[in-house]
């Protein structure tokens, strides 16, 4: 550092920024040391790229397809031939110039699409009755009306391998080994929608909502806090009051009465309404730092200088407990999330968007929950919200041990 | 007490009279105990009025909900189901909030909690009377079981410090404090129930079986038991990580108190060391998350008996939110409420017990 950037003042008191740039040169050097943390950083990372970038890679499907409900995680389009022309047709090439029955996969609709929408092979197409008509389609293909059929896996698999009692209904049929279009990963929700989809897209609302509320709870919590204990007096007797008033009132109950009242229409005044109920544990524990803190000469000296409330809070006090106030925003973001998924898988907050809670919501309210067939509707968002909790307090934990030597477990 | 009466005022001609009166309540105030009831008393009343007007300015009220009832299930017009509704109800959608309010201060003080309003003649007294045991018998034994076990984790794992056992032991408790505990509930429900069938879903809801007759047989208690085992499962999970990490962290920090290493060098038994020295000084701070973690549980009951449909006092207050039944809803919000300021209560009296220091400072 040369003479004249030399600037005394900022050397005494790190700005705010300072101390958090400060705090993220060590994170790395920690990190190495705690594998538990690293596990739940690089969780989050992922999050972040699934949430930013997902929703552009896999568009939403919104398709209904009545004859592919609630298929197996897995299930792909399959093509079925009679078994004399299994040699035949082993792919979409082979196809060329002949016939393809196809379901419609707009469900419902006595139209089906052509093929080419989704094996983009100039093929003649014969048009068939959809939902439910897959034993209608297979009988024409052994009646020998079309050429071949192509089928999700499941739905062929129902009708073609033999049931228990050793009888197939289409002896003459088989599914040739030409597998077609992208496997359903995570298998079709109860309208034959892809579940992958609404996994990747169902995260975007709910990360946001809880990283604003916990962010808010955050801001309150310090701000509250700071002046309670920097001011104390009649602002110390009200805060305190308010908040043990806030954490006497059963939080999750009050939500729901809240959430009812204000008729929650955009996701920013759900983070709001959660956000005014979560900061009281956090103010009380940031009060009791700040009054340990104020004893601090470098506090004395400055409140001395009369440097005004909004420095000191600012310069001295919040960078020696940004690392406290950084895990606990963490912890905040986390309780934020179970606040706001517990809303909607109880149906109090009104769908506007196909997060993994409204999944969980539709879980329990189509009684699919109760289904074996269907479990991947509801284990999907169930492990994608429990995955990402999980990253949040793996690292916030690895913070926690970063900044309290006391904890640290390497040596 | 007895030094508190006012003997002295008495004796000396008091000009003011009202000045005594304050002198002694200030007197009176000073007291701890009178001075913690106090302020518990008056939360709860705050509690009470803030949640009386809240519940009001819902939209939607108990007679609106029985209206669209009516009329979507019996295809009634508007009019017919109105009146039926204001006939069935005991309750004036019109009259004003705060007339309402006194006339409800009014039969509470009285320990009158009133009637259900979607439910005439049930009284909400008998409603929570129902409900509430089960809540707190599983939510109970939940915390009972979590606090015990995370406590005697955590403390293995502060004296396995940096060893296997403690890495994997905070590992699972981080990742179990983590995940939401109606999450642990779905996961249970349907990877134990519904695919690997382990329970019958089914035969698990409520809080007893329909055949059985109540009563205290041995058969009824394992019936019952069987029916709280998902809920108080639920309850463990999802707080039993806290425990741990909080009792670990906690004793660690009094394992490094000078007392306990005096203790050692004193020659005194580990066992003893463990109990006297470091177990009571490590589980103070337990207290008081346990205090807290008793309103939040109870809170959070909601979801958990709904998705389990254990007729508890969560799954009625949602039943109540639902159908916009003040006085039950109100009823519960108060159930809850004192429960949780008796709970903060009992944390501050056991506390002052265990640590002879906040004794002093606090009758100070």
């Amino acid at each position: 550092m040369t003479a004249t950037t030399y600037e005394p003042t900022r050397q005494r008191s790190p700005h705010f920024f300072d101390s958090l740039f400060a705090s993220l040169g060590i994170f790395g050097l920690a990190l190495r040391r705690n594998r538990a943390g690293m596990v739940g950083f690089i969780g989050l990372m992922i999050y972040a790229v699934w949430v930013l970038i997902g929703p552009y890679l896999v568009p939403f499907d919104d398709q209904v397809r009545l004859d592919q409900i609630a298929s197996p995680p897995g299930s792909r389009l399959v093509m079925i031939t009679r078994v004399e022309d299994v040699s035949r047709y082993t792919s979409l090439d082979d196809l060329n110039g002949q016939t393809v029955g196809v379901l419609d996969r707009s469900g419902g609709e006595t139209m089906v699409e052509p093929y080419e929408d989704s094996g983009a092979l100039e093929v003649e197409t014969e048009r068939f009755s959809s939902g439910r008509g897959v034993p209608a389609l297979l009988d024409q293909l052994a009646e020998g009306d079309v050429d071949a059929v192509v089928l999700f896996s499941d739905a062929a698999k129902r009708y073609l391998t033999p049931s228990s009692s050793g009888e197939n209904d289409y002896p003459g049929l088989v599914v040739s080994n030409a597998e077609l279009g992208r496997p359903y990963i995570l298998g079709t929700d109860t309208q034959g929608r892809d579940i992958l989809s609404h996994i990747v897209h169902g995260g975007t609302t709910l990360i946001t909502t809880a990283l604003v509320a916990g962010l808010m709870s955050t801001l309150i919590a310090v701000v509250l806090g700071a002046m309670a204990a920097l001011v104390g007096g009649m602002v110390d007797t009200i805060v305190t009051a308010i908040a043990n008033l806030v954490l006497t009132i059963p939080s999750f109950p009050l939500l729901i009465v809240l959430a009812a009242l204000i008729q929650l229409n955009n996701p920013l005044m759900l983070a709001l309404l959660i956000a005014l109920l979560s900061w009281p544990v956090l103010m009380r524990a940031i009060r009791s730092q700040v009054l340990s803190l104020r004893e601090r000469d470098y506090v004395e000296a400055a409140f001395a200088l009369d440097l005004g409330l909004r420095h000191i809070i600012l310069r001295e006090i919040l960078p020696n407990m940004m690392s406290f106030v950084a895990i606990n925003f963490i912890f905040a973001v986390t309780r934020a999330m179970y606040d706001q998924v517990g809303l909607i898988f109880l149906g109090m907050v009104p769908i506007n968007d196909y997060t993994w809670g409204v999944m969980l919501y539709f879980g329990r309210s189509r009684g699919t929950l109760f289904s074996p067939d269907s479990a991947s509707m509801v284990l999907s968002p169930v492990i994608a919200i429990a995955l990402f909790q999980v990253s949040m307090v793996l690292f916030a934990r690895s913070l926690e041990e970063m900044f309290d030597p006391r904890l640290r477990t390497a040596k | 007490m007895a030094t508190h009466t006012p003997t002295a005022p008495a004796l000396e001609a008091a000009p003011v009279p009202s000045f005594h009166l304050l002198d002694y309540l200030r007197r009176f105030y000073a007291n701890y105990t009178v001075r913690t009831i106090f302020k518990a008393l008056v939360t709860i009343w705050a509690v009470i009025t803030f949640t009386f007007f809240l519940i009001r300015l819902m939209p939607g009220n108990p007679v609106e909900v029985y209206v669209d009832f009516l009329m979507n299930q019996q295809n009634m017009t508007y009019d017919e189901a109105y009146s039926r509704a204001a006939s069935q109800f005991r309750f004036d959608p019109d009259a004003s909030p705060v007339t309402q309010y006194v006339e409800y201060m009014g039969h509470l003080l009285q320990g009158d909690l009133g009637e259900s309003i979607t439910s005439s003649g049930t009284r909400v007294i008998d409603q929570i009377a129902r409900f509430l045991p089960w809540t707190i018998f599983s939510v109970g034994l939940g915390l009972l079981i979590s606090f015990t076990l995370g406590a005697t984790l955590g403390t293995i794992m502060a004296y396995k410090r940096n060893t296997f056992i403690d890495h994997t032991l905070s590992l699972i408790s981080s990742i179990l404090s983590a995940v939401p505990n109606y999450i642990w509930g779905l996961m249970i429900l349907i990877i134990f129930g519904v695919q690997l069938r382990w329970f019958n879903v089914g035969e698990l809801r409520g809080t007893y079986s329909p055949t059985m007759t109540p009563g205290f047989t041995l058969e009824f208690l394992g019936d019952v038991l069987k029916h709280a085992m998902l809920p108080v499962l639920v309850y463990v999970t999802g707080s039993i990580g806290g425990w741990m990490l909080n009792m670990r962290n906690s004793t660690i920090g009094t394992l490094g108190e000078d007392y306990v290493g005096v203790a050692r060098a004193r020659g005194l038994t580990s066992s003893r060391i463990l109990l006297a020295y470091v177990g009571r000084n490590a589980s103070l701070p337990m207290f008081t998350l346990l205090a807290i973690n008793i309103g939040f549980i109870i809170g959070g009951s909601v979801i958990i008996e709904e998705l389990f449909v254990y007729k508890g006092i969560g799954s009625f207050l949602y039943w109540s939110i639902s159908q916009r039944d003040y006085t039950s809803m109100q009823g519960v919000f108060l159930i809850i409420t004192i429960s949780v300021v008796v709970s903060n209560l009992m944390a501050d009296l056991l506390y002052s017990r265990l640590d002879p220091r906040v004794r002093v400072s606090g009758e100070k």
